[in-house]
């Protein structure tokens, strides 16, 4: 037991905390985003896979890291595009055009790196870029804090600006006042003039941006190389990150964090020698008591409000 | 109307042609080899896709050579993931006139052994597979992967216990295994059972990822590993277990790959990594595959039991390569050979978890719990 809060207390955990996270926080803004502009984009998963394929092959053949990393996100937002182009002009399902998304990218990826490298499993024969880790200078030298918060790759910091960059754009911008308008009522949002297919258009770019990043993370900053089906999972654990924060930019980011933690703390403690099968199943558990939580208290509060207006009722009549 | 009509006769004529053509080029070939020689035809039935690495590449590398040394018609047939097309193209390629038909793995087992009772003529060849259960026909063969894990484990421990420069103080040593099931949990014994013949007081920690297609986990869960004291892990994992080294080449620690020359994969493009991987337990799939044929074309080929294919067969081996000679010291590879012809010989016996009581395998695992 001694063990195991030394296991839970010290640095090293917190920031494998916030390396897990990162891939989980891209996917739950993408899929925030989209969510917000009522296009719901399931595509995450497959498009994190391309712009991970697509990092790994341009940044071995340029040479530069920084080039797959901005092929990788223009392969994203292509792949958005192209979802976006099938789903808004030709009014294919958003669903379908996401699964077809998902399906192109698990079977298409390993076709592509077959071409390009010769194998199917992993672009071991390719020498793919990483991108670096970030030393904060103020930050590094703070006792507790700087081990956890320094030193993480480049990407990771994106993330956690992205978390602020989405929520200014969400709720101080013009556009992010059009793109939750056109999610909560798009006929409303028609009737005084807002481009309900351009706005959509643009929140499932940006969810493709997003996508990337984390796709590009797994391949070039978590990991140095591609293999196939490499995500595994973490775009739908992003979609379900995003579902769990009420769809709010904190609680998307929030949800994110308890998905990582969860995720480090099952693999903290598997050297603890508990079942593996038990501890396989943490990340679901917290995932439900989190859900739990807060519909106890969602409905204490519309209790209250219940009671509230009973109150006044009375005192009215 | 017209118009369309038209082009759908004019898509029509083209789609018969492209397709007669293509056909008939096709046979044209097969039947030029067919009438040049009456040499063997050998079909390989994937179930899966090639470029793992692994498995299929290697059973591929054993077609080439029978290919090559024997002179045999051969053709590579990817039946893909999808388990319910496996059955029609059995039937179809049993059908057909091929001599031999190969494929392998558990999961192809129970089809391979009921399309051969319908095709007594034919030879057929299951190069992976653990059930007993084999046709009179069949030649099966399951790998003595207890006996090259032994290898593993004791070529480990004497590393974790050498002063080499990535390796530490503590007498600890990692596995990082796909999942908690007997395939894997043969691996596991044989390594446990060959570190501690060679450290007696060797520690062991091991993680399962669940999956064998994340390495980000298999990251994780080595990062771990490494910062907890352990400084050669074990990978049987699949995909999960490329990201062990990964972890590795972060922790500037060594690893052990599996099935094929992990090392050999990585050289060239990542030189770094590849010298932390001091070496791989290989099942040699190749050699089993063409010695079956071969032996096969000479007529002593015995079908119809389950043919266990270790060191004395040469079926399992570890990867001696260059990184293997260069990093272990003479001392520990002269160690690891002797242990090696002790195993071949019978002298040392290794236990095999498969068909072993969970509570068996878990007391084991508690005994080298660091």
């Amino acid at each position: 037991m001694n063990n195991f809060m030394h296991l839970l207390f010290s640095t090293d955990f917190a920031f494998s905390v916030l390396r897990v996270m990162t891939p989980i926080l891209f996917a739950a803004l993408g899929a925030l985003i989209s969510n917000k502009a009522g296009i719901v984009n399931i595509g995450l998963e497959g498009t994190m896979l391309v712009a991970a394929l697509t990092g790994v092959i341009t940044s071995a053949y340029s040479g530069s890291a920084w080039v797959g990393l901005l092929c990788a996100v223009l392969s994203g937002v292509i792949i958005a595009a192209l979802l976006g182009f099938f789903t808004l002009k030709f009014k294919t399902h958003i669903i379908l055009g996401g699964i077809a998304v998902n399906m192109f990218a698990s079977g298409g990826t390993v076709f592509i790196l077959y071409l390009v490298s010769g194998d199917k499993g992993a672009s071991t024969s390719l020498k793919s870029g990483v991108l670096p880790n970030l030393h904060i200078p103020l930050i590094q030298d703070i006792p507790v804090l700087g081990p956890i918060l320094s030193g993480h790759n480049v990407l990771t910091y994106v993330s956690l600006v992205a978390v602020a960059g989405l929520y200014y754009l969400l709720a101080k911008t013009p556009l992010g006042l059009q793109i939750r308008a056109v999610g909560e009522n798009p006929k409303a949002a028609q009737s005084v003039g807002v481009k309900v297919n351009r706005i959509q258009f643009i929140s499932l770019l940006i969810s493709g941006f997003f996508a990337s990043l984390g796709g590009a993370y797994m391949s070039m900053g978590y990991l140095s190389l591609f293999t196939r089906d490499m995500t595994a999972g973490r775009g739908w654990i992003g979609i379900a990150a995003e579902a769990v924060g009420r769809s709010t930019t904190i609680g998307t980011f929030l949800s994110a964090l308890l998905f990582g933690a969860a995720d480090a703390l099952a693999n903290a403690l598997q050297i603890l020698k508990l079942p593996a099968e038990l501890i396989g199943t943490t990340p679901y558990i917290v995932t439900v008591i989190a859900l739990m939580v807060y519909a106890i208290s969602e409905s204490k509060k519309k209790k209250r409000k219940l009671t509230k207006a009973k109150l006044k009722e009375t005192k009215s009549s | 109307m017209k118009k369309a009509l038209s082009l759908l006769i004019v898509l029509t004529i083209i789609f018969v042609t492209a397709c007669s053509k293509d056909t008939s080029s096709g046979g044209n070939e097969s039947t030029a080899s067919n009438g040049a020689n009456d040499a063997l035809k050998v079909v390989l039935l994937i179930p899966g896709t090639l470029g793992d690495k692994s498995f299929f590449d290697a059973a591929n590398n054993g077609l080439n050579e029978i290919k090559q040394k024997l002179g045999a018609d051969t053709k590579v047939i990817e039946m893909g993931t999808d388990q319910t097309k496996w059955e029609p193209t059995f039937n179809d390629i049993a059908s057909q006139d091929w001599d031999v038909i190969i494929s392998g793995g558990s999961q192809i087992t129970e089809l391979m052994n009921s399309v051969a009772e319908k095709y007594q003529k034919k030879t057929f060849i299951n190069y992976d597979t653990d059930i007993n259960e084999v046709a009179s026909n069949v030649y099966a063969v399951s790998y003595a992967t207890n006996e090259i894990s032994f290898l593993a484990g004791a070529t480990a421990a004497l590393l974790s216990t050498s002063n080499l420069p990535h390796a530490n103080p503590e007498k600890e040593i990692g596995f990082v295994g796909g999942m908690d099931i007997p395939g894997i949990n043969a691996f596991l014994v044989g390594y446990i059972e060959g570190a501690k013949y060679v450290v007696p007081d060797i520690k062991v920690a091991i993680s399962y990822a669940g999956d064998f297609t994340n390495p980000g986990k298999g990251k994780e869960l080595s990062l771990l590993q490494y910062k907890s004291g352990v400084d050669v892990i074990f990978n049987v994992a699949g995909g999960t277990g490329l990201g062990v080294f990964d972890a590795a080449k972060d922790q500037k620690k060594y690893a052990i790959g599996v099935d094929s020359d992990q090392s050999a994969m990585m050289q060239g493009t990542d030189d770094e990594k590849a010298n932390l991987i001091v070496t791989s337990a290989i099942k040699k799939i190749d050699q089993v595959i063409f010695n079956a044929v071969k032996q096969m074309q000479a007529g002593t080929l015995t079908t119809g039991k389950l043919e266990i294919a270790g060191l004395k067969e040469d079926g399992v081996g570890l990867a001696e390569n260059n990184v293997y000679q260069n990093v272990l010291s003479e001392q520990i590879r002269t160690q690891i050979a002797d242990l090696k012809n002790k195993l071949a010989s019978g002298e040392i016996k290794v236990s095999n978890a498969m068909g072993m009581d969970t509570s068996k395998i878990d007391e084991i695992r508690q005994s080298v719990k660091p």
